[in-house]
């Protein structure tokens, strides 16, 4: 198990991440990648925020909790259920 | 046991009872802590004491298989179990825990229920409190429906910040998201949203209200019309 922090990027910028404090446990990056399609696809469907227009221009930029980054999953990811190459 | 003065209570509810009433139930309140995570009404299972709170939060959530969301919250306004209690049912299917840790007075329901049988006074009151509680949930479930996650938060900010004594509401965005009914990192969107105007300060656990009237704003009418409603049902207001 280790412990993925998943920082949502909506705009450009260093105000442009909503840093996640908190992280989840789980079992490898594969498990965050799932982690990450699932919460996407939930904030698509059902949440409205002042600060995104469009979910499909956010992505997760995932790290450990040495902050080092893990990987990035697209909102776009949520749709074609691809395996993107990064 | 030492009876505790009605002019020094916190508990808004209690406070309004009227001197007859307070003095049948004072000798039955019990002082009790009421640590994070207790819960004072488990789902399903007869109800046997309530709980004027004097301070912290309880939260009333419903949930299953599709998760779990807060739809009710019970701080210094309010009487944890008057539903289950007045109305004869015993129980409920919702789950009331302590959020924020507190302490309260607690009083047998049987007790609490004899005195509701003899008192028009106490009955006019706590039949108005049942609506009180009716009418913020119902307003829940139209924020909820309606308006934005910064809305919500805003809104639920300040419902905390009514039942609390200073600025800070300890809570992790983990919690933030069962209480809001939205992923964690809509919770730390619409945080980062807010701490950006200057409204809130948000560290791990903890969330500081720096400017309410700001965050009224943010709430765009969601709140107060029900925190309206209590003052003038329960206090005349």
């Amino acid at each position: 198990m280790a412990r993925f922090f998943f920082n949502l990027r909506h705009r450009p910028g260093p105000n442009g991440l909503a840093v996640d404090p908190e992280g989840d446990e789980l079992l490898d990056v594969e498990q965050a990648r799932a982690h990450a399609i699932s919460a996407a696809r939930d904030l698509i469907a059902r949440t409205r925020s002042d600060s995104v227009r469009d979910w499909f221009a956010c992505a997760f930029e995932i790290v450990d909790e040495a902050g080092r980054h893990v990987l990035t999953v697209s909102f776009n990811d949520t749709i074609q259920d691809n395996l993107p190459e990064d | 046991m030492p009876q505790p003065q009605q002019t020094l209570l916190r508990n808004r509810l209690l406070r309004a009872f009227s001197a007859d009433d307070y003095a049948r139930l004072a000798p039955h309140l019990q002082m009790t802590e009421l640590p994070v995570q207790e819960m004072l009404i488990v789902p399903d299972k007869p109800v046997e004491h309530l709980y004027f709170l004097e301070s912290g939060i309880s939260s009333i959530t419903a949930g299953g298989a599709n998760g779990r969301v807060e739809v009710g919250m019970v701080g210094r306004e309010g009487l944890v179990g008057t539903v289950p209690i007045l109305t004869g049912s015993d129980r409920v299917p919702h789950d009331h825990f302590i959020q924020v840790a507190g302490e309260g007075y607690r009083i047998r329901a049987q007790v609490l229920r004899a005195a509701f049988d003899d008192s028009t006074t106490l009955r006019r009151l706590l039949l108005r409190y049942i609506q009180t509680e009716m009418i913020q949930v119902r307003q829940t479930a139209y924020t909820n429906a309606n308006f934005t996650i910064e809305a919500r938060l805003a809104r639920w900010l300040l419902m905390c910040h009514d039942r609390l004594d200073g600025d800070d509401v300890p809570i992790k965005h983990e919690f933030l998201a069962v209480m809001l009914g939205v992923q964690r990192s809509g919770v730390t969107l619409a945080l980062q949203n807010l701490e950006g105007g200057g409204r809130i300060r948000g560290r791990r656990g903890r969330i500081t209200v720096l400017d309410r009237a700001l965050l009224e704003v943010v709430a765009d009418g969601s709140y107060g019309a029900p925190e309206a409603e209590y003052a003038r049902l329960i206090e005349g207001a």
